[in-house]
């Protein structure tokens, strides 16, 4: 009986999930036809390619783009879990504030960043108004604009985890560092700071993993220079008319995430589903 | 630092919301360019006129809708099946959707859909862009409802099993009234998400399937335009609104 | 409860009835490249309905055509990707018995080098690939959009044929060189250049311009024009190195269940006030020549769009390149992408 009530997400899954991921391993294995498309010749060629260290770099950069993004937003979202869950009687209310931006458009919310961060955008027009500068700084088309991008996008996943594990943290351990004699700010650090260490983990992994793959983010703050592995993906699947080559790096960048997500269930039980 | 934590939290509150504020404020501004110039609504009517946007957001509505009521379905009763028995293989492959990227999905739909229609003789379009959005909210209903579902208390089945009932009926008499809070809150949620998907839609939309973020991607890549900012904040406040009832239903 | 399921199944299949059942076109061309009533006066004349959608590049045009099974009838593809897309079988040939209005093309382009008897497409429209710039800089060669004190503020065409013509021009060679060394050299400029690159965009670039982020843009004459129009303090120049050319013809697509309709849309553009229409509208060079008569005397002299003899000598057409030249040039596009 039980099998009817999985059955329908077992078929839906089967032929919406593993069917295409099969044909996408097929692919990377075929030859590109002239202008596009597949031929019939099996070839290890889309594989060869990757070890151009070219594409390396942008394996790298993507790496590197995704590991600041993760740290800046484990640094600056602990604070901000931390007051969360000193605020007494209010706490819904401020997760709530944190976590509506998140709920609305993705799409959205990256395009406010082009708006804000543009030559005639808002904080050029300020700074230059205030006199700070006299000509407007790049602030998009850059690293940093994706990483600013980033940031702002995968901020809540870490905050959600970090308040949870402080919710539940027993009070009494930072007064007894106050009785000892430590400051408040040494008390966070040294008692809080290490116990909260799953959900560092917990939060680290659930912005990692979405920037690894992150496609509209550095599309539209990248300004179609800065490649992560998303961009080259789509950018094989469409006007390069690439099929295998992408599909050989869509399978690349989905074996580091299923390693890295073996390595951190390994360290942690978490059940969701 | 007792002063310096709220002030902290100010300025991490202003980073997360300023942007959108932003966005608010210049869709009102009269002016097309980032210097106030006085309020005017003419940003709304543009886009409210703007017969591309209206077939965009029709598309938008129609495949959301059709999206949210099938991975509903499927999604809680799936949750009811793994609860009732762990289905290692089903939660694996699911929580596999969750990881995957967008774009890695968008493309393999692609390349799944291009080389079935060599058989089908069936177009991109509408029906395939539905297809894809089941697929990867399906995860989430199953998760939310699964939160709901460790709640309730198996005995309760069991003894409308012992009066008789059959196991159809005890899902439909005993447990899913229960549920119906977390089924709304997980429909609810797919609909955003369905929504806002624009990675996945964009790959596998055809001819007559162009969604409201397609548009506005189109919109956003040709430079800051104010009309952008009107309906994004519409945007922004219809999806709002629709997560804070969402999460109120789940709490509830 | 079953009545009213009946009662609404019942409106649910009048609302069906009421649908609009005029036959329909599925049009998909270039952004910003057709006038404000050209299609409008074309669903009502034939009482059709169109769907008209638009793209930025070739690429993304034929990415999208390249299944076979697109949805699309009509599409503008430049000349150069004539000969690619007959031989992947996605064009329909056309019956010029069905196209009474082709003897309206200008000279050049009724025995075109890509398409000698015209089987395959109608030219449309034509444009250069120069160079839009802020009227107080001095540009006028490619080799001033390497300069290190540009620094962000410039962007080439996301097009792999723009990119590289722009390239092999400064180093000297044909736009349509098939030596692989000349391109690998081209491929390597245009690597260096990505330091200064602010992006690479096409249209999308017109608001950057004129706003004044953008100091001096790859840009097809037809969208440079439309930006000088909405801003004085915008120039174009044809570099002296020499720029490409391309026309852009409107094809039929074999997938196509609407042929005689494509044929009267092709037909339809092909006549003279339309095709002055489209020119007003979009600021574009038309391959019409009974429209040009038509154009007032301020586009018909218009610089940009038709360049006088001396500079359009310095134009090179556009032509396709062998399968594994097309490939070398792919591969290259992605390095430089990439780099």
């Amino acid at each position: 009986m039980r099998r009817w009530f999985l059955a329908p997400t077992a078929s839906m899954l089967a032929v919406l999930f593993f069917a295409p991921m099969l044909i996408i391993v097929a692919y990377s294995l075929l030859a590109r036809g002239v202008y596009g498309g597949v031929t019939d010749d099996w070839t290890l060629e889309s594989y060869r390619r990757l070890l151009d260290p070219l594409y390396g770099a942008i394996l790298l950069r993507t790496l590197t783009l995704s590991t600041v993004a993760t740290v800046l937003c484990l640094v600056l979202g602990f604070p901000l879990a931390l007051f969360i869950s000193r605020s007494g009687s209010r706490k819904n209310v401020y997760l709530q504030l944190v976590m509506i931006p998140f709920w609305t458009s993705f799409l959205v919310r990256t395009y406010a960043w082009m708006f804000l961060l543009r030559d005639t955008g808002l904080i050029n027009s300020a700074l230059l108004a205030l006199g700070v500068i006299s000509e407007p700084l790049p602030l998009l088309y850059n690293n940093g604009a994706v990483l600013v991008g980033l940031v702002y996008s995968f901020l809540p996943f870490v905050v959600l985890p970090l308040f949870a594990t402080l919710e539940r943290l027993d009070k009494s351990l930072l007064e007894a560092a106050a009785d000892l004699g430590a400051r408040p700010w040494e008390a966070v650090l040294r008692v809080v700071v290490p116990l909260c260490a799953p959900a560092f983990r917990a939060g680290a992994v659930l912005t990692f993993i979405p920037c690894l793959g992150a496609y509209l983010t550095p599309d539209l703050l990248g300004g179609g220079k800065t490649v992560m592995a998303g961009n080259l993906i789509q950018n094989q699947f469409t006007t390069a008319r690439d099929w295998p080559f992408g599909s050989a790096v869509s399978l690349v960048l989905m074996a580091v995430v299923m390693v890295l997500l073996i390595v951190s269930m390994r360290s942690q039980r978490e059940d969701l589903l | 630092m007792k002063r310096l934590l709220p002030l902290y939290a100010v300025a991490a509150f202003a980073f997360l919301h300023l942007p959108l504020l932003v966005l608010a404020v210049f869709s009102v501004n009269s002016s097309r360019f980032t210097v106030w110039q006085g309020f005017s609504l003419r940003w709304y009517e543009a886009a409210l006129a703007d017969a591309q946007l209206a077939q965009a957001a029709w598309n938008s509505l129609l495949i959301a809708l059709a999206a949210t009521v099938i991975s509903t379905a499927i999604g809680t009763i799936c949750a009811y099946g793994l609860w009732k028995g762990r289905s290692p293989v089903v939660s694996g492959s699911l929580y596999t959707t969750l990881v995957t990227p967008e774009i890695v999905m968008g493309v393999a739909l692609l390349a799944f859909f291009q080389w079935a229609f060599r058989f089908l003789h069936v177009q991109l379009g509408m029906h395939t862009v539905v297809l894809a959005h089941v697929m990867f909210s399906v995860a989430y209903v199953v998760i939310v409802v699964m939160a709901r579902l460790r709640t309730v208390d198996p005995a309760l089945e069991e003894a409308a099993l012992d009066l008789g009932g059959t196991e159809w009926d005890a899902f439909r008499l005993v447990t899913l009234p229960q549920l119906w809070p977390a089924v709304a809150s997980a429909g609810l949620l797919a609909f955003t998400i369905s929504f806002d998907d624009y990675v996945i839609t964009s790959m596998v939309a055809g001819v007559d399937s162009e969604t409201l973020p397609m548009v506005i991607y189109a919109m956003a890549r040709r430079g800051a335009n104010p009309v952008v900012n009107a309906i994004s904040t519409m945007i922004v406040v219809g999806l709002g609104v629709l997560i804070v009832v969402s999460e109120r239903l789940r709490t509830s | 409860m079953r009545r009213r399921t009946l009662f609404l199944m019942g409106l649910g299949g009048l609302s069906g009835c009421m649908r609009d059942t005029r036959p329909r076109l599925n049009i998909f061309n270039w952004s910003s490249y057709v006038g404000p009533e050209t299609i409008p006066n074309f669903e009502r004349e034939f009482n059709v309905r169109v769907r008209y959608a638009v793209y930025e590049s070739n690429e993304e045009m034929l990415a999208r055509v390249m299944s076979g099974n697109s949805g699309w009838d009509v599409v503008f593809p430049t000349s150069y990707l004539i000969d690619a897309m007959r031989s992947f079988e996605l064009l329909s040939p056309l019956d010029h018995g069905r196209l009474p209005n082709l003897h309206h093309l200008d000279a050049p382009f009724k025995k075109p080098g890509w398409d000698p008897e015209l089987r395959w497409g109608v030219p449309y429209m034509w444009n250069a690939t120069g160079i839009c710039h802020a009227a107080h800089r001095d540009v006028t060669a490619w080799g001033d959009l390497w300069a290190p004190d540009l620094q962000g503020r410039i962007t080439m065409l996301d097009d792999p044929v723009d990119v590289f013509g722009a390239c092999l021009k400064k180093l000297g060679y044909s736009i349509n060189t098939r030596n692989p060394d000349e391109l690998r050299k081209a491929q390597q400029e245009a690597v260096e250049q990505k330091e200064y690159l602010r992006a690479y965009i096409n249209a999308e670039v017109r608001d950057q311009l004129i706003a004044g982020d953008v100091l001096a843009a790859q840009l097809w004459s037809t969208t440079a024009q439309q930006a000088i129009d909405e801003s004085k303090r915008l120039a174009f120049c044809f570099p002296d190195e020499g720029y490409a050319l391309y026309p852009d013809v409107a094809v039929v697509l074999r997938e196509s269940k609407r042929a005689a309709l494509a044929h009267e849309f092709l037909n339809y553009l092909l006549r003279p006030e339309v095709a002055a229409g489209v020119v007003k509208g979009a600021r574009t060079a038309c391959a019409n020549g009974s429209a040009r008569a038509l154009l007032p005397e301020e586009i018909r002299n218009n610089e940009t769009l038709y360049p006088p003899p001396h500079v359009l000598a310095r134009g090179e057409w556009a032509l396709s390149s062998t399968p594994e030249i097309q490939r070398l040039r792919d591969r290259l596009w992605t390095e430089i992408k990439s780099a």
